[in-house]
């Protein structure tokens, strides 16, 4: 383990922060309003605690294990050489796919904004080729670009937010009754997913630098994810309604095609969707490092770098591999990704996490 | 890892340079000196078609001109018509209005509709206007001038009609957002009408409102009288202030309405059924002229304006609402007021929205209040009233009471 | 190619530990005109001599004469003293008049005096000479900074001579634990350098990891800043400026007692400061003259600059190529009008203006101040004027390039200005081609390199990233000087190094 390249646990936090932003506006809010109709604005409150609960549970399963200790590492000494490294390889598959998903994901966006008539080819192969310098790098240096976007994120979209406020129309928010909640809480199931998947960075927890003595230092990410998917999730809905939600592509970027910032600046979905490529970036370059960890950890090899590039080729593949056209790659998106995330993220990965805490292996 | 970075570079260098040259990968690239930019788009019948016209402006100092186009659908005709004469291409991305020609439109709005909503360059709220009396396209000719351009007299009607209550420029976005949530939608009417007296240097045409039609199904069904769209306009609030005629025995008195608030109660029976809808209007309105013999200070004549003001305006929201019923179309959003209002109550109900709303008994209550007269209550050289010392008036007001 | 090979033996390495001899170090000076050597009698005795030996014009001729030929050979003084022994011994005893002497008995050091403008009598039956430090005033004198503006700070800026800069910076750092360390840099230009730090405070690690950089110098001579600063960053090859130069003393001095390590070089007229991050090239010691508010909001500018001097271009050519939506219709309609006449493509067009740009600022730099000033207007009048007025380019172009070009001159690191230049063209190619998309992946690289930077441990962007978040406010505002401050954190500074011992 590189005892250079190490990060504190508030860089960690804001790397996952950033990183969530892409799959979270993949999402939202067309996801919480199919389940939720009117009252997805109030399924962030349901999805919080539940994110929160996961989040801490994971804290807890960690506490006591050495600080270099990622959840490869976890894994085979919780479930055994063999079991734990077959539990590895699979989440290293899965996230090679993912990174590839994530890549098309991105290039469809931006097809469907910005760059109508376009080729899908070259924006996956450019944020590969951007992913892939990145992640051949130090983490710490991914930490610290994502430290220095996410208040240039934040700012960005708390000004279109606001911009959109007077489209925002009370009659498609309201009402709101306690007979809503069982909506709410499938509506919120999607913002867990998304919350859940910070689950995968695990895997480099072995680089986090824990202090011995004071509290650690952390960023709220869990609390600001959960406010930026009320924002889209609220000012979609209030100016589209739920209807129009749910039948957009990309019904967030929409509403951002039509508002004007300080009454001067029209038609900025161009910035923003362009801004929220850097966290596409991030989150591409995060993944493909993760599973270089992983293959590090299950093979021995010292060198991460060296799982860099045959992974990035892998993504790539299943980036153009994985749908024809866009109506295939929807299913993909709506259902199956976000189905396999929750069901490794949100259960597999604490439950082996659990095992091994139950074991006393660490 | 190095030759890797090398060749990405290359390959970046070789996108630069064709991007230079113009050979970029992008459909989205323009030479800015090509745009033509279009401000407003028309659509009409045309056959079994559609035919399509666009105003645009090469520049500032240019002279704006239109180009039309026909196809069997308004995207065949649009992508015929973006690509213009001379190299030059029409960017929609600046588009303000559509106007739609009534024949058009009572046979499709949703084609339009679908036009704006899909096409990435155009906004949603894109101003949709259906054109009575004639076609969209002889409109938008009508109102070229050397001196105004049609899309600024679109434009400045848009701004100055939800001023003064007479209409409301719903945007693309609203109608659809309307025809999915209720199944209908209202959409503002124009028409051109000649005025040749009126800016010698504008067009033939000048623009005026032409109230509200509903669409129903993809398609107009219905327009609206004047009295029924005055009974919307108050309803959904699309107003900064309204003038409004009030006939006395002696004089006409005009007022501006400035508020008018509108309270919805549902009543529901001990069955949970919907029984009534209470609507209460409250006025308030402030004198602006007086034409004829008509004392203001009197309080009997200011009561008189109210009652006169308040039946109008009651009248008018009755007319608007009892045209819904007739349709069965909620395009007043009733539906959601009551929903809004006792949530609870509306779900429990036993018999569906549908079935209810036609029939429901709506009754609408007003009152109005005349706040205040600008500058001065009652001109004495108008009125050939004796100029009395105000203190003297002040007295005798005092004795009086 | 030079043919043929040197005729006589190169003369012993100045270095080199040979005993002293007055024949010895002549040859070592052979073939140098300004080198002079002369016998001294001891005392007014011709039987007892010395050789005296300096390099003119390093050394002060009255000085030599006054201070050490004249009492040296005062027969009241050395006339009764026959042994050589004793006379070296009154020598450094102070019988000569001259502050610093030293004994030196190896051949290298002598030369290396000889070069540091001392004088040398050379005893050569004791294979010992004495160096006298005489060296000639002419220098420039202390003056006020040219490269930095000064409005309210102090105006004496470093001078080429070393000793001068060491006392200007003791003057305003009066601490006795304020250390200065000399080294010797250059293989065959032997330039002094010295490393100022203050002993327990300063971290330790920087001062060992500075001096070790220093040390590990393999160039033949430091006559440039840049020898100096490429050989002790981190990451040579980026272009973003990782050492802090100043030609203020003030400045240097504010930031020893920050925490950070001084270097001054004999010949250089500048001081340099490690670490240096990016939010330390974006203060300027005017921000501690000015009211805390006003120097905030101008930091806050300065920042604001930043993105404007690296986007402004790459923005328009985005927009103005792929995203036209974006620009409002009034505007369109002008910059429509604009271009209606321009030749050439907005790519083109903005490169072009870029270079020209580029072009002018680099005439104005190296022509003579009288000339480069009119090279400056007249290029502003062409290019800018007669340029759009010809339909050559747009004036909207004009406009974003000079808007881009302004907010680059703010800043106060003439390298990181030249480093934003750089970027700002490298952007503007990602921009024609990928659009929005290109400038985003562009910007996400530069921040990627900015992130990873490290100047001796401490983050390049700290305290923006690398620094958990906390005193960002530093970094943006200025504090009243009514509130104590922090010592920098990430510099981890001791808690010693008060001023009174």
């Amino acid at each position: 383990m590189g005892k250079t390249d190490r990060i504190t646990e508030r860089q960690l936090s804001v790397l996952i922060f950033v990183s969530l932003l892409s799959p979270m506006i993949r999402i939202l809010p067309a996801s919480a309003v199919l389940f939720a109709g009117r009252s997805a604005w109030l399924s962030t409150a349901l999805a919080l605690p539940a994110g929160a609960a996961l989040v801490a549970f994971t804290r807890w399963t960690r506490k006591n294990a050495p600080e270099d200790m990622g959840l490869a590492d976890m894994a085979v000494a919780g479930l055994g050489p063999v079991v734990g490294r077959f539990f590895d390889i699979l989440c290293a598959l899965w996230l090679t796919f993912y990174g590839g998903f994530i890549a098309r994901s991105a290039a469809e966006r931006l097809l469907a904004t910005v760059y109508p008539n376009g080729n899908t080819p070259i924006f996956v192969a450019v944020m590969l080729a951007v992913a892939l310098f990145t992640a051949s790098g130090l983490t710490k240096t991914l930490s610290r670009t994502a430290e220095i976007m996410m208040p240039i994120l934040v700012a960005v979209i708390a000004v279109v937010l606001l911009s959109a406020l007077p489209d925002v129309s009370a009659a498609h928010l309201l009402p709101v009754t306690y007979r809503d909640l069982k909506g709410m809480a499938y509506g919120a199931l999607p913002i867990f997913d998304v919350m859940a998947a910070s689950a995968y960075f695990l895997f480099l927890a072995g680089r986090v630098r824990r202090p011995k003595s004071q509290r650690p230092n952390r960023f709220p990410w869990l609390i600001m994810l959960a406010l930026v998917a009320f924002g889209v999730t609220f000012f979609t809905l209030g100016t589209l309604g739920e209807k129009l939600a749910v039948a957009m592509e990309n019904a967030f970027f929409m509403v951002i095609r039509n508002i004007k910032v300080l009454g001067v600046v029209e038609r900025v979905e161009a910035v923003v969707v362009t801004i929220w490529i850097v966290t596409d970036f991030i989150f591409l370059a995060a993944v493909l490092m993760i599973v270089a960890e992983i293959w590090r950890t299950v093979t021995g090899v010292k060198k991460r770098a060296v799982f860099v590039v045959p992974s990035a080729a892998l993504s790539g593949a299943s980036a153009f591999l994985i749908a024809g056209n866009a109506f295939a790659f929807q299913r993909w998106s709506d259902f199956i990704v976000p189905a396999v995330n929750l069901l490794l993220a949100a259960i597999l990965i604490p439950a082996v996490m659990a095992v091994g805490k139950l074991r006393r292996r660490y | 890892m190095k030759k890797a970075i090398c060749a990405l570079l290359a390959v970046g260098l070789a996108l630069t340079a064709t991007s230079c040259s113009g050979l970029t990968l992008f459909s989205n690239y323009r030479r800015l000196e090509n745009i033509e930019l279009v401000r407003t788009v028309t659509a009409d019948r045309d056959g079994d078609g559609v035919n399509v016209s666009v105003y645009g402006t090469a520049g500032e100092q240019s002279e704006a001109r239109m180009y039309e186009r026909s196809g069997p659908s308004v995207g065949v005709a649009m992508g015929k018509l973006i690509l213009m004469p001379l190299g030059r291409e029409a960017i929609l991305s600046h588009t303000e209005t559509m106007l739609i020609g009534e024949e058009l439109a009572e046979i499709s709005i949703r084609e339009c509709l679908d036009y704006v909503e899909r096409f990435s360059e155009m906004r949603l709220d894109t101003g949709i206007l259906i054109v009575r009396d004639g076609t969209a396209r002889d409109l938008l000719a009508g109102l070229s001038g050397s001196d105004t351009p049609a899309s600024d007299t679109i434009a400045g009607l848009s701004l100055n009609i939800a001023k003064v209550g007479e209409g409301y420029f719903f945007t693309a976005r609203e109608i659809a957002s309307s025809m999915a949530d209720n199944g209908c939608a209202l959409i503002q009417c124009v028409r051109g009408v000649k005025e040749e007296k009126l800016f010698e240097a504008r067009g033939d045409l000048n623009l005026e409102p032409a109230g509200f039609a509903v669409v129903k199904d993809g398609a107009v069904c219905q327009y609206l009288t004047d009295e029924e769209t005055l009974g919307v306009i108050l309803l959904l609030g699309k107003y900064k202030s309204r003038n409004v005629d009030l006939a006395l025995p002696d004089a006409a008195v005009t007022v501006s309405v400035d508020l008018a608030e509108t309270d919805m109660k549902p009543v529901f029976d001990q069955d949970g059924r919907l029984a009534e809808l209470r609507v209460k209007l409250s006025l308030r309105a402030n004198v602006i002229n007086i034409a004829g013999e008509a004392d203001i200070t009197d309080e009997a004549v200011r009561r008189e304006c109210e009652r006169e003001l308040t039946e109008i305006m009651t009248g008018a929201v009755r007319a608007a609402v009892r045209r819904s019923q007739e349709l069965k179309l909620d395009y007043l959003d009733l539906e959601g007021v009551i929903r809004r209002s006792s949530p609870l109550k509306f779900e429990d109900m036993p018999d569906a929205w549908e079935d209810v709303f036609p029939d429901l008994p709506v009754t609408v209550e007003g009152s109005g209040v005349l706040a205040r007269t600008y500058d001065i209550a009652d001109p004495p050289e108008l009125s050939g009233k004796e100029d009395k010392n105000p203190w003297e008036k002040l007295i005798e007001s005092l004795k009086g009471s | 190619m030079l043919k043929g090979k040197a005729k006589t033996p190169a003369p012993p390495e100045p270095e080199s530990g040979a005993p002293v001899s007055a024949a010895a170090l002549e040859t070592v000076f052979e073939g140098c005109y300004d080198f002079e050597a002369r016998d001294v009698h001891i005392g007014g005795d011709t039987a007892r001599l010395a050789r005296l030996c300096f390099i003119d014009g390093l050394v002060s001729g009255s000085d030599v004469a006054e201070q050490v030929i004249r009492p040296l050979t005062d027969p009241k003084r050395f006339g009764a003293v026959t042994d050589i022994k004793a006379v070296v011994s009154m020598l450094l005893g102070g019988s000569v008049y001259v502050y610093t002497a030293k004994r030196r008995d190896k051949l290298g050091e002598l030369a290396g005096d000889l070069l540091n403008g001392f004088c040398a009598l050379v005893f050569d039956g004791e294979k010992t000479a004495v160096t006298f430090e005489v060296k000639s005033p002419q220098r420039r004198s202390v003056d006020a900074p040219k490269e930095e503006k000064v409005i309210k700070g102090a105006k004496d800026a470093f001078v080429e001579t070393m000793k001068i800069n060491t006392t200007l910076v003791r003057r305003k750092v009066r601490n006795a634990h304020l250390k200065i360390k000399e080294f010797h840099l250059g293989q065959r230009a032997d330039t002094a350098a010295a490393l100022i730090y203050i002993d327990g405070f300063t971290n330790e690690g920087i001062v060992a990891e500075a001096s070790r950089r220093l040390e590990r110098i393999r160039a033949e001579g430091v006559l440039t800043s840049a020898v100096i600063e490429e050989n002790i960053v981190d990451n040579y090859r980026s272009p973003f400026p990782q050492v802090i130069s100043t030609e203020r003393s003030d400045k240097f001095c504010m930031n020893l007692l920050e925490g950070r390590v001084g270097i001054l070089v004999d010949g250089l007229p500048l001081g340099f400061l490690v670490p240096g991050t990016f939010s330390q090239f974006m203060k300027v010691p005017e921000d501690h003259s000015g009211h805390f508010i006003v120097a905030s909001a101008l930091t806050l500018l300065r920042y604001l600059a930043v993105f404007l001097t690296l986007l402004a271009p790459a923005f328009y050519v985005a927009v103005a190529m792929y995203h036209q939506e974006m620009i409002p219709t009034r505007l369109m309609q002008s910059m429509i009008e604009a271009r209606s006449s321009v030749p050439f493509p907005t790519a083109v067009e903005v490169i072009l203006m870029l270079l020209a740009f580029e072009l002018l600022q680099e005439a104005g730099i190296r022509l003579p101040s009288p000339i480069g000033e009119t090279v400056s207007i007249i290029g502003a009048l062409i290019v800018g004027q007669s340029a759009v007025e010809a339909s050559v380019v747009s004036p909207v172009v004009v406009v974003v390039i000079a808007l881009a070009g302004i907010a680059g001159y703010t800043m106060p690191n003439q390298d990181m200005g030249s480093a934003l230049r750089l970027c700002r063209f490298l952007l503007v190619l990602a921009a024609i081609a990928l659009g929005m998309f290109g400038v985003a992946t562009a910007s996400a690289i530069l921040v990627y390199h900015l992130a990873s930077l490290e100047s001796y441990g401490v983050p390049y962007m700290s305290p923006f990233a690398g620094s958990e978040g906390r005193h960002l406010s530093r970094a943006l505002f200025r504090r009243s000087m009514t509130v104590k401050r922090d010592r920098e954190p990430e510099l981890k500074t001791g808690g010693g190094g008060e001023a009174k011992l």
